[in-house]
């Protein structure tokens, strides 16, 4: 789960703390990697690996059909759009049922295997995702270290000055946010592998605002912050169970611990734990 | 020779005419002043040639090519450099960072090219940062690099924003009010600064509200007023024109 969320946390770090581009439809991303890698096995009949890589073209095709019209238009109205591209999301995966089976969900997912080796065990699912993450986090430093990444950078700063200096704002953006639903992809890819069961309810606007909140508490601009935000909000949960406060009121508890802990990093480290860029 | 052409271009905000039919050519190198009281649409006419505002109607032409309607980036790309009045230094980013983004037309700057690419892209790179620090000490600059561009006084921010100018290999350079907020020592080699790259082939056009400045480098004089150009000439002559001198200097 830890690289799960991992690999969401850095796909959401190149489009807000490297781009500003506060997206609101990650986990709709996330989502239709996972219901696309779980159709191609199940219904194509395809192995766990080669699902995934479609997985990350097809969400990616599907991501520049919101980049495209968005992107072009001012900060709000992308806010507006992802949010709304999120809810049309969730509504098709819940409601087209003779593709998804809505809210029954897809069970019997099979655990991915390579050359006849299976990742069904606990350690080896561990494993797996540990070298996925490990590949994502290396692209993800090969693009974000590069005169692109840089070029984020500068249209986080200013837009406006990056047009004026030739760089092509609206392109750069669309590419950015196409390749972020592209490395989200490969978590719900992840994900399906992992929980062998998937339904529409993991993917919604709620968690979209989870892996947001995963960057911000975490700090986002560089390639710490995601992975500190990311242990932070994952580890938490755990340890707050080894309190054993009783089940009723043990969520409650730990919606206002992370409440009040992103008041008071707002308050004291507006930039996020591990973080060099704070939203304003 | 002309290196720009506008052609009655016109822009309203509202009911106020903050460019009014304006015609001008701009001779190819040197330096020319635009000059005229605040609010008289100098800084308009800066964002109507580098196509961050709409123009209502006019044309302009650039090296014979159009450009009004097409976009910042397309307009940087065919050779027109900014400096903005409020300077506009990416202020997170390195010193060496801000000039590095200069660089137009960069394979890097495609994921794809990063990807698939490498080896032109990591070649591009490294000509860049020989340009990139060749700039930085050529506005005397060196030993900034590293240092976030926040951390500079204003009138290091002016200069670095003009060591990216530079960087750009633009043939033509908008400065606005490039002498404004910084100290007389710096307004020295600021000047100095300008003319060299004048004298290097590049043509300047600047926004002056210091007349002293304004005699020393300027080849051409245009004077603006509510939007018109009321005067043309070498910056004597428009300077002792009677309709500027009322509508300026109050006398
Ligand atoms: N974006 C804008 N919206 C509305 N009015 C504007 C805008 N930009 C400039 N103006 C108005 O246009 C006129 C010319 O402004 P400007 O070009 O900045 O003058 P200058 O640079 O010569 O001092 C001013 O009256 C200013 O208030
Ligand atoms: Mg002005």
């Amino acid at each position: 789960m830890i690289f799960i969320y991992g690999i969401l946390a850095l796909s959401m770090n190149l489009l807000a703390g490297y781009t500003g581009l506060l997206s609101l439809c990650q986990a709709a991303f996330y989502g239709i990697g996972a219901y696309s890698t779980t159709l191609l096995m199940i219904k194509v009949g395809i192995n766990f690996f080669p699902a995934l890589v479609c997985g990350i073209f097809i969400t990616s095709f599907i991501s520049l059909f919101i980049a495209y019209p968005s992107l072009r238009l001012r900060g709000d109205y992308f806010i507006l759009a992802a949010i709304g591209f999120q809810l049309i999301v969730f509504s098709i995966l819940y409601n087209c049922v003779w593709l998804t089976r809505g809210p029954y969900g897809i069970p019997g997912i099979p655990r991915p295997s390579a050359f006849g080796f299976q990742f069904d065990s606990l350690p080896r699912y561990f494993l797996l995702g540990g070298f996925i993450f490990f590949l994502v986090l290396l692209f993800t430093r090969a693009i974000l270290r590069s005169p692109f990444g840089r070029a984020l950078k500068a249209i986080r700063e200013d837009e406006l000055t990056a047009g004026v200096m030739g760089k092509n704002v609206p392109a750069l953006k669309i590419w950015a946010f196409v390749i972020g639903a592209g490395i989200a992809s490969v978590s719900g890819a992840l994900y399906a592998g992992y929980v062998t069961y998937i339904d529409p309810t993991s993917f919604t606007l709620d968690e979209s605002i989870f892996i947001i909140a995963i960057v911000l508490v975490g700090g986002s601009g560089n390639l710490k912050g995601p992975i500190v935000g990311t242990f932070f909000m994952l580890i938490l949960p755990e340890a707050l169970r080894f309190l054993g406060l009783p089940v009723t009121i043990a969520p409650n508890v730990r919606q206002m611990i992370y409440g009040l802990l992103l008041i008071l990093l707002m308050r004291y480290r507006p930039q996020g734990i591990a973080g060099e860029y704070r939203f304003e | 020779m002309y290196i720009m052409k506008l052609h009655n271009v016109t822009r309203a905000f509202g009911g106020l005419r903050a460019v009014d039919e304006v015609s001008i050519e701009f001779s190819s190198g040197g330096i020319t002043g635009l000059i005229g009281p605040n609010g008289a649409g100098k800084t308009t006419l800066f964002n109507l040639i580098s196509g961050l505002l709409k123009l209502d109607c006019g044309e302009i032409y650039f090296d014979n090519i159009r450009v009004d309607g097409l976009t910042p980036w397309e307009i940087a790309k065919l050779g027109i450099g900014r400096l903005f009045q409020d300077v506009r230094v990416f202020k997170k980013l390195s010193v060496l960072d801000n000039v590095l983004l200069a660089k137009l037309q960069h394979p890097g700057e495609s994921p794809l090219s990063v990807l698939f690419s490498t080896r032109r892209v990591t070649n591009a790179e490294k000509e860049n940062l020989g340009e990139a620090h060749k700039w930085v000490k050529f506005v005397g600059l060196s030993g900034k690099e590293n240092s976030p561009a926040e951390s500079l006084s204003f009138g290091q921010q002016k200069l670095l924003a003009i060591a990216r100018l530079l960087a750009g290999g633009y043939k033509l350079l908008l400065l606005d009010e490039p002498s404004a907020g910084v100290n007389p020592a710096m307004i020295k080699s600021l000047l100095e600064l300008m003319k060299k790259i004048a004298d290097a082939g590049r043509t300047i056009i600047f926004i002056e509200h210091n007349m002293t400045v304004v005699l020393e480098i300027a080849n051409w004089v245009f004077f603006l007023n509510e939007g018109r150009v009321i005067s043309f000439g070498r910056p004597d002559d428009v300077l002792g024109n009677d309709e500027v001198r009322k509508a300026y200097l109050g006398v």
